[in-house]
């Protein structure tokens, strides 16, 4: 029973498809033709090219199965997709082949978008892959809302050898993505002209202006940092350590549930994820807080990553944040005064 | 050499090999083919001369509108068949393409249509040439499908560059050369194999059109004496008779002669054989006509017979036949055992068996001619014009104390092939009617002149005679087990009418001692003997000899698993038979799914494990489901904060589900255990 589902699932889902192309349909055309001249005529010379025609298409196939067999695809999508803006994916055609090189292949971009192309953008021909090589390909592709996005994917093609017929392999790079909102640059005086804020000294090292600490210099220190005064006293090289600036630790607020307006929804959320990706680049703690949609205080690109999340994925009719349980340091942390940013999602 | 360039020129010689069909299957002639040469080189030349402006457009359009003119016209009203006006249509329509070329796209173009040359040459050509054209053209066109494909994607991708530059640079070498040659031959041998098993199962329904051939004198209804003058000088292979009996040797066959056509009457200048009654013959089912019946006065011997393209309508075999298989529908037979065939298609390849006389052998018992030969009869074969009296006393001295007239016919044969002599040159001397010049003036001929000679002046002394036209037996090719006949190899003998024997043939025409033996050279023989194959195996390749060659691989095949088996008694028992059976399936089943060509790919990524899914099962009652964007490690640490006391079991069961789905290793036994353990923890009640 299994080998008769297996069967039938490899029926439909076979692994390569074939389709003449407008050559490959005359090549068929004629060999008809002939093959009906032939027979009526009983010329046995007839026959001769009809036999040329059929050989033709069946080394076509042979060969073309040839250069497809062994060739793995394997896409690279990037860890942060923002929407709207152009995201460099990739593939790796890995021939694992032992001895034959595979030509001719075509890495063909299967997104709607894609269509609209001009066929070099759409197409990327590959001239060949030798036996036991790799070859990595990539492509822009601008996706145009936020959310889960399932990539369309690619897939490895050829015509060779004759250009008769297109054979195709199974798509790859068809994973689902979440694509975080469209984000803008936010300049450090506009984030210093937003909202009202509370400082608090944080004693940590991080990229702000108050002496956290000297130490000896390490390779690999900024020379910039070196304190000469100190390095005078010692007699060794020492480095001036910052402290963090804590100054800006925000805490984003989104108000309203953007049940109002799309447009305004999606201009919020954008917003918020434009300043949470330039306070996190500047060094600053941020949380975010809204209607069904928590993340608490935290740092550095794993946070941003979360808040992104949560920002990409959320929904006016079932909102759900994705927040990882904060750490105990950054719960400790949280009771410092934040400043708080509110953005209206309408 | 850069790509473009070798695209360029393999598709010029494409081209070119078109032109060479068209020209072996005479669509046209020597000079047209010369001109269209020409045109294609200066079409190779012309892409520079337009690129530095040198030829105006409206100029090349002005000849291209012309042509198109007279190409119509030609196609409707001047050309000798549909066919060739077709030709001079795609001639035209590939020198278009070459000339106003802007792109690989006309080249390919051109290329493609050149096989459309060979079509129109394969209607109506059996040379043995077209095979040199078919094999290099096949050569030819794979290379250039390879190179116009890989050209093409090249300009399609634009890589690297400019798309209109970057085929020049590409340079076209080394590996994809050898895959091109490796494609080529695979393509020629699969051809090759196609062409053997395609099944034969039409019917000619639509004749294109076979060509005629020459014209030859002396095989017609009306024959001047003499016409075999101007072709027993030339040696073209007109027929080969393969002979199918293996076991038969030539030399057993002495005066083996292939009779076409025999005349009764005479008029003085011309023999000829219009008034003879003559009836239709039907094929029968079995696709043969029977045309006589065995008398059993020799050996049966079975021809198939290859004729090249002939201006008769004679179908040529040795005397007497008795079946004959053709693919004509219909046959003609006098009543003199003459048989002709409209069809010159279907004359080109048939099959006689034929009851050779060996001279002096008795028939055999109820096989006597079975009608006496009535007195018109009679009177019709000793019908003489009126004739100059010497030739009836020549005749009567000649004959003088015979006792029969096989003696008679023998006296006169003898007398005529040691008294006079054969001779090509046949130019007139006296205004004396032909014969008599011949019998009493130069006493010279051919072997007309020998066998109306004989026939008159047995006639004159009342023995009935016929003269039989035809063809020596030829040279034997013993590479390919045939007779090889020459045009010049035409001759003409006499059919003597012998009561209780009927018709036996006398020749005495001493030619064999005139003609100097040429003996053809090795290198000749296997050319013909090629040629002969060409003709028995491609050309005339049918239902037949498909059955036979099946059959052929039965018979082989069961030879060798008789000759395998061991011991010779040994029979594979039902059980072992099933096992083995058995034991191959599951091994191909294992492969098959090994090498993910039947079964569904079971790599790592293929589904979730079954103790995952039941885990999350077991969570989804308690209102715990994985996000849609959460991965299985974040659902983990969400679970350990909802329900703490199951935090440790899905914590493990997390980390088995991630190695048994993306790991490449199985889980071990003991992993298994401590996962269904960690599974029960999960169910367990709090």
């Amino acid at each position: 029973m299994t080998l008769v589902r297996a069967a039938l699932w490899r029926l439909f889902h076979p692994r390569r498809t074939i389709k003449p192309t407008r050559d490959g349909w005359w090549c068929l055309l004629v060999a008809v033709g002939l093959g009906v001249a032939a027979i009526n005529t009983g010329n046995n010379l007839l026959y001769l090219l009809v036999s040329a025609l059929l050989a033709l298409i069946v080394v076509s196939g042979i060969l073309s199965e040839q250069s497809m067999r062994g060739l793995d695809l394997t896409g690279v999508a990037p860890d942060e997709i923002y929407a709207g803006q152009p995201a460099l994916l990739g593939a790796t055609i890995a021939n694992r082949k032992g001895w034959f090189t595979s030509y001719s292949v075509t890495v063909e971009l299967l997104a709607p978008e894609a269509r609209a192309l001009e066929s070099t953008s759409r197409f990327i021909y590959v001239r060949r892959v030798e036996a036991g090589r790799e070859r990595l390909v990539t492509w822009e592709e601008t996706l145009p809302r936020r959310g889960r996005h399932r990539l369309t994917g690619v897939r490895i093609t050829t015509r060779f050898p004759f250009g008769l017929f297109v054979k195709a392999a199974r798509p790859a790079l068809t994973e689902e993505v979440v694509v975080f909102p469209a984000v803008r640059p936010v300049s450090a005086e506009s984030l210093r002209r937003l909202g009202e804020s509370g400082e608090a000294s944080a004693r940590r090292r991080g990229r702000g202006n108050d002496l956290y600490n000297l130490r000896g210099y390490r390779a690999g220190d900024d020379p910039r940092f070196i304190h000469w005064r100190s390095s005078a006293k010692t007699e060794g090289l020492m480095v001036r350590e910052l402290e963090a600036d804590t100054s800006q630790n925000t805490r984003l607020v989104l108000v309203g549930r953007g049940r109002r307006g799309a447009e305004a929804l999606e201009r919020g959320l954008s917003e918020a994820a434009s300043l949470a990706v330039a306070l996190v680049r500047a060094g600053a703690g941020v949380e975010l807080a809204g209607p069904d949609c928590e993340v608490p205080l935290g740092h550095g690109r794993a946070h941003l990553r979360r808040m992104l999340t949560a920002l990409a994925l959320y929904d006016t009719e079932a909102p759900r944040a994705v927040p990882a349980p904060p750490s105990g340091a950054e719960a400790r942390r949280s009771h410092f005064p934040l400043r708080e940013i509110r953005i209206a999602l309408a | 050499m850069p790509a473009l360039l070798a695209l360029r020129l393999v598709t010029y010689l494409m081209v070119c090999t078109g032109v060479a069909a068209l020209y072996l299957a005479n669509l046209i002639g020597a000079a047209g083919a010369v001109l269209v040469v020409l045109a294609i080189l200066v079409s190779w030349g012309h892409e520079h001369a337009r690129e530095r402006g040198a030829v105006r457009p409206a100029l090349g359009w002005s000849l291209v509108a012309a042509a198109a003119v007279a190409i119509a016209i030609d196609l409707f009203y001047l050309a000798y068949s549909l066919l060739d006006g077709m030709v001079h249509l795609l001639l035209f329509l590939i020198l278009l393409r070459l000339f106003a070329r802007r792109g690989l796209r006309d080249l390919r173009d051109a290329g493609l249509l050149s096989f459309f040359m060979l079509v129109a040459a394969a209607s109506i050509s059996f040379s043995l040439g077209f095979l040199l054209v078919y094999i290099t053209f096949l050569l030819l066109g794979t290379w250039m499908l390879i190179l116009n494909h890989v050209v093409t994607e090249l300009e399609q991708a634009g890589w690297p560059g400019d798309a209109a530059t970057v085929a020049r640079r590409v340079f076209f070498r080394g590996p994809l050369t050898q895959v091109s040659l490796v494609a080529a031959a695979i393509t020629l041998a699969l051809a090759a194999g196609l062409f053997f098993v395609i099944p034969r199962v039409g019917q000619a329904a639509l004749p294109l059109r076979a060509s005629i051939g020459r014209m030859v004198t002396g095989f017609s209804d009306n024959v001047d004496l003499g016409s075999f003058g101007d072709i027993e000088s030339d040696r073209s292979v007109v027929m080969r008779v393969y002979l199918a009996d293996e076991g038969l040797d030539p030399t057993t066959l002495p005066g083996l002669r292939w009779r076409g056509v025999v005349f009764d009457q005479f008029d003085g200048r011309t023999w000829s054989s219009v008034a003879a009654p003559r009836r239709y013959m039907q094929r029968t089912v079995a696709g043969d006509f029977g045309v006589g019946l065995p008398r059993g006065t020799g050996p049966m011997v079975r021809q198939e017979i290859y004729l090249e393209p002939l201006g008769s309508d004679a179908v040529f075999a040795a005397p007497r036949a008795v079946r004959l298989e053709m693919r004509s529908p219909t046959l003609v037979v006098d009543d003199m055992g003459g048989l002709t065939v409209s069809d010159s298609g279907a004359r080109l390849h048939y099959v006689v068996e034929s009851e050779i006389d060996t001279p002096g052998r008795p028939l055999g018992a109820g096989h006597r001619p079975s009608v006496v030969m009535t007195a018109a009869e009679r009177a019709r074969y000793l019908q003489l014009p009126p004739l100059a009296p010497e030739i009836a006393r020549l005749a009567r001295e000649v004959t003088a104390g015979s006792v029969d007239a096989e003696a008679a016919a023998g006296r006169i044969s003898a007398h005529l092939s040691t008294n006079y002599r054969y001779t090509l040159a046949l130019k007139r001397q006296t205004a004396l009617a032909p014969l008599e010049e011949f019998l009493f003036v130069r006493r010279s001929g051919n072997c007309e002149y020998f066998a109306a000679a004989m026939a008159v002046m047995l006639r004159s002394v009342g023995v009935p005679a016929r003269v039989a036209a035809g063809f020596q037996q030829g040279e034997w090719n013993q590479y390919g087990r045939y007779f090889m006949v020459r045009l010049s190899d035409a001759h003409a003998w006499v059919e003597v009418y012998l009561d209780g024997r009927g018709w036996v043939a006398f020749d005495p025409s001493p030619r064999a001692e005139a003609e100097t033996e040429e003996t053809p050279g090795r290198l000749s023989l296997y050319l013909d003997a090629a040629r002969m194959r060409w003709y028995r195996y491609v050309v005339n390749w049918s239902l037949r000899d498909q059955v036979q060659l099946a059959a052929s691989f039965h018979r082989q095949a069961t030879d060798a698993r008789v000759a395998l088996a061991w011991p010779r008694d040994w029979r594979v028992s039902p059980a072992v038979g099933t096992g083995a059976g058995l034991a191959v399936v599951v091994a191909l089943v294992w492969w098959l799914g090994r090498h993910g060509h039947v079964l569904p790919r079971s790599g790592p990524t293929a589904r979730i494990p079954a103790f995952y899914e039941r885990a999350l099962r077991l969570l989804a009652r308690r209102g715990l489901a994985p996000g849609v964007a959460e991965t299985a490690r974040q659902f983990a640490s969400r679970v350990g904060e909802r329900t703490p006391d199951r935090a440790a079991a899905f914590d493990r069961l997390t980390g088995y589900y991630e190695r048994a789905r993306f790991g490449d290793a199985a889980l071990s036994e003991a992993e298994r255990q401590d996962a269904l353990r960690s599974l029960a923890a999960l169910n367990a009640r709090s």
